[in-house]
């Protein structure tokens, strides 16, 4: 029998002995509620009864000792409800409301019963109160199941005490130690030894450096491109950077994201940290305003104010900005990257190609950069209605991303977007063939795509060649050839 | 071996039906339902002068959750319904179900409907073609014509028609019903309304209060509301149209004395001496427990007890904690200590407890933070004192920014600390402001009584 509380309307849902929910009833108001539960409850108590054995109690109304107990587990979660006022006195009196002596209710909560105080009383239930875990405790939890105890208790001799300062949540100290566990086994041929005293020193010596890199991180998943770069980076001598969040070794983030989400998340972080006021001097395209200001020197009261200003902006967090000055600050960083990629670039349909992909897909990036909770999206400004955003990084992530685009645009290919996506691309789980056409063979194929690109957007139906393209048809086969017989590798791709 | 086999045995049985006499309300209060003057006799005499008499009565009962209103109510209705069957209809309702008023003349009916379904059914068929309300002249009372318009076999054919959607729907065609001077049950039965939680019902315009109370001023209904409410002032709450159909008669459900409460224990535990337990057994057990009331410091326990948890179902659930060792088979005042000390608890003191040492560290920061008068701090500014911490003691506790955010969101979890405002859902955990939810004296002792606490802190604590 399984009571489901989701919100406002309340399901109730019956479960029969094939463990299924044969019937699912929802109801809006909790009087509909107490009746189908009451209902239900009868038709369990009577099956139960019925089953014992015991014909006369249904006449008696006396409680025999067949229960049935309604659990309520993540009670806090209710507090944050709308309706929780009504409902949690509704929760607690429900064992009045119902009147049923074989039905018992069982709350679990992770919070104590002074904070479901409310200004409408109800009867307590009775506390029972589960303490936290002793190391004494999490110590017996993890030698539970362990294949060689000795070596396990060894290691948690070293390593327990320090984590334990940090937290004391098995959930949260299982993922930490398993994986150090490995790390500490590494060195050993025979996992089932048991350890001596001068053993136990090595190891121990040889954990230390991982314990406090361990110590300073939080659990999280690797992505796969980093999992391939470890097992290639075998020289590396310090490969603790599998457990930390941020890898202190390399600059690499680990997860992938275009370019032009890149600059977009840079963007949002200056468009949130920056008051609007500052814009013109930051972004100005002469670039010559700065050098011209006489320094003066800072004076302390000035150097005050400038504490005060940190300290407000500390406490008040990235502020809002609208949307049409975030695409304005990501016109202007775009527009300085098109310019250095256009001094080593000498093709210029390339450029084109690149700077049309940068803003083409701006507006789908903003918003899977606030699904994935990067920027926020805030209230709307009273004055114009239009949507708020701020941003949702911390500086530290920003300047990564920084420093990834820079690091990237030392060669030109790489700091192509197209290059970048169709990295992003062969990293996928899945398996990729690359074939290579020279442009010279594909001047058919150019054609036609930019032809596609200029014309509006209902198809065209081609039942000929186009005229310039008949002549290329001609020179393309040449080339080919030539190519073909230059390299023998190339495949056969069937001309049209 | 087999002696203390019988022995476990009595004590066994005696556990099993003392447990049974704690859970059953009427046992509990009949005995403090004796003498003339107590609510249970006031009551009765109350509810049987407007059954026998055929006049109308209000009363509410209030009282503090667990001294025994609806208990009370129960017995009476109990002994009412035995000595007067076929005149007595009782209707429930509650506050916290049916305060919604549609709702509650939906209960109604159902409750009442049963009885009249056939004619009410027809009179309704009738009320439908006729295209009107007032045309009816059933003497039936309007909730049932409620509880009848709501069965399924009416519904759908009525919601076809224009009309048949405002009946369903319109509290005002319910008025009007009961406008029409029809009365509140037929003339040789009364109709007892019991609304539990009456604080629910004068929330909102008190449509139903009102339309109960008004159908009792007229000549021909005979019905008896009674309002049970743990709010003592809630006559107040009442509105003025409401309040002045309301006969203002109050019975107050207040803590027992202390007479009261001993007599109370004992009669609740002491064995009675024609059960199925051994006579020697019972004769022992309720020597020993008449020792134990009498004892100084069972009184003094029992006050303080009381002192903070004043009603009869708060020590009914004092005597369900404190458990019978069954080995001695019988109780003791150990018993009722460990019971007193058991309900003497300091959830926030637990908590502290429960904290990792680096939560610790995050706990006396905003306590620094609140001395030094920065009135609101978020996680930032706390990791600011943190780090200052670090810079002029050199602890070993120094911990990245990540890690410490976690200790953060358990201390929200547990309800250390909370934001101070639920509306920044736009704003990410880092910035928003929070405030602590324990004193400085408590944070203290909860420092002095965890054993891995580092002396650091509580030097901390005493700048």
């Amino acid at each position: 029998m399984v009571v489901l509380l989701q919100g406002r309307p309340v399901l109730l849902s019956r479960k029969d002995s094939g463990h299924s929910y044969s019937s699912v009833k929802r109801c809006e108001r909790p009087s509909d509620f107490v009746n189908y539960l009451r209902e239900a409850l009868e038709g369990v108590i009577s099956n139960l009864k019925g089953n014992s054995g015991k014909s006369n109690s249904k006449m008696s109304g006396r409680p025999d000792g067949t229960m049935v107990y309604l659990v309520f587990d993540n009670l806090e979660r209710v507090r944050d409800w709308d309706k929780s006022s009504t409902i949690l006195p509704f929760l607690f009196n429900l064992y009045d409301i119902l009147k049923m002596p074989e039905v018992g209710l069982i709350f679990i909560s992770n919070t104590s019963p002074d904070t479901y105080y409310l200004n409408v009383g109800y009867v307590e239930p009775v506390p029972l109160y589960f303490p936290n875990y002793t190391e004494d405790d999490l110590r017996h939890i993890f030698m539970v199941n362990q294949a060689n105890r000795k070596l396990y208790a060894a290691f948690l001799d070293v390593v327990l005490r320090p984590f334990c300062r940090v937290t004391r949540r098995v959930d949260e100290l299982a993922a930490a130690l398993s994986s150090l566990f490995e790390k500490y086994c590494e060195p050993l041929s025979d996992k089932q030894v048991v350890p001596n005293e001068e053993m136990k020193r090595k190891l121990f010596s040889q954990i230390r450096p991982h314990i406090a890199s361990a110590l300073n991180a939080t659990f999280h998943v690797q992505s796969q491109p980093l999992l391939r770069a470890e097992t290639n980076k075998e020289t590396k001598k310090t490969n603790s950077s599998r457990m930390s969040g941020y890898l202190e070794d390399s600059d690499k983030i680990d997860f992938h994201m275009s370019t032009s989400a890149k600059y977009l998340l840079i963007s949002a972080f200056l468009a949130s940290r920056n008051p609007a006021t500052l814009d013109a001097s930051l972004f100005d395209s002469t670039g010559v305003s700065d050098s011209r200001k006489r320094k003066r020197k800072a004076s302390e009261k000035s150097m005050e104010q400038k504490e005060m200003a940190e300290q407000e902006l500390l406490m008040k967090g990235p502020g809002t900005f609208p949307l049409e000055r975030l695409l304005a600050i990501f016109q202007c960083i775009t527009s300085l990257a098109e310019d250095s990629l256009d001094e080593e670039e000498s093709h210029e349909p390339t450029t084109e190609g690149g700077s049309r992909g940068l803003m083409s897909d701006v507006l789908l990036q903003l918003s899977s950069l606030c699904n994935a909770n990067f920027i926020i999206k805030g209230g709307s400004c009273p004055l114009e209605g239009s949507t708020r955003y701020r941003t949702a990084v911390s500086e530290d992530l920003a300047l990564k991303e920084v420093a990834n685009i820079c690091n990237d645009t030392s060669s030109a290919l790489a700091s192509s977007v197209l290059v970048t996506q169709i990295h992003t691309l062969l990293y996928r789980t899945w398996q990729v063939r690359v074939d290579y056409i020279s442009r010279s063979c594909n001047g058919v194929a150019d054609i036609l795509a930019r032809f596609g690109r200029h014309a509006t957007l209902k198809g065209s139906l081609l039942v000929a060649p186009l005229d310039r393209v008949a002549l290329l048809v001609a020179t393309d086969q040449k080339h080919w050839e030539e190519g073909r017989m230059a390299e023998g590798r190339m495949r056969a791709i069937p001309h049209g | 071996m087999g002696r203390e086999k019988e022995k476990e045995k009595p004590s066994e049985k005696a556990l099993s039906l003392l447990r049974s006499r704690l859970s059953d309300p009427n046992f509990i209060f009949k005995p403090l339902s004796d003498s003339p003057d107590s609510n249970y006799s006031k009551l009765k005499f109350i509810i049987s002068t407007s059954v026998t008499e055929a006049c109308n009565n209000s009363i509410l009962l209030l009282g503090p959750r667990g001294s025994g209103k609806v208990a009370v109510l129960e017995l009476v209705l109990s002994d009412l319904l035995q000595q007067y069957p076929e005149v007595i209809s009782v209707i429930r309702l509650n506050g916290l179900l049916h305060s919604d008023d549609n709702c509650a003349l939906k209960r109604i009916g159902w409750q009442r409907g049963s009885i009249y379904f056939p004619i009410a059914r027809m009179a309704l068929k009738w009320a439908s073609y006729h295209g009107g309300v007032g045309l009816i002249c059933f003497p039936v009372s309007y909730p049932t014509i409620l509880g009848v318009a709501w069965d399924s076999s009416i519904c759908w054919p009525l919601a076809k028609r224009n009309t048949g959607r405002k009946l369903l729907d319109s509290y005002a065609w319910n008025i009007n019903f009961c406008s029409q001077k029809w009365e509140c049950g037929l003339a040789h039965k009364t109709i007892i309304f019991v609304l539990d939680e009456f604080d629910f019902f004068a929330q909102g315009k008190q449509r139903l209060l009102y339309s109960l109370l008004d159908a009792m001023q007229s000549v021909n209904s005979q019905s008896v509301v009674i309002g049970v409410s743990c709010r003592l002032d809630v006559d107040q709450l009442l509105e003025k149209r409401v309040r002045s159909r309301f006969s203002h008669r109050k019975l107050l459900f207040l803590s027992p004395s202390k007479e009261e409460t001993e007599r109370f224990m004992e009669h609740i535990l002491s064995l009675p001496v024609d059960s199925s337990i051994p006579h020697n057994y019972t004769a022992e057990f309720n020597g020993r427990l008449k020792k134990i009331i009498s004892d100084e410091r069972f009184k003094e326990l029992i006050n303080t007890y009381l002192s903070f948890n004043f009603t009869i179902g708060h020590l009914v659930r004092f005597q369900a904690v404190s458990y019978m060792d069954l080995d001695v088979g019988f109780l003791s005042l150990e018993n009722f200590k460990t019971a007193l000390s058991s309900n003497q608890r300091q959830p926030k003191l637990e908590c502290i407890r429960d904290c990792s040492i680096l939560e610790l560290y995050m706990l006396v920061c905003m306590k620094r933070l609140e001395v030094k008068e920065h009135n609101s701090y978020n996680f930032f500014s706390v990791m600011t004192e943190y780090k200052s911490i670090h810079d002029s003691s050199q602890t070993s506790d120094n911990y990245a920014a990540n890690v410490c955010l976690r200790a953060f969101e358990h201390l929200l979890q547990r309800q250390l600390i909370s934001f101070i405002d639920n509306k920044g859902h736009n704003q990410s955990v880092e910035f928003r402001p929070v405030k602590l939810l324990i004193s400085s004296a408590e944070l203290h002792q909860g420092l002095k009584s965890s054993h891995q606490c580092p002396a650091i802190l509580l030097k901390l604590m005493d700048r």
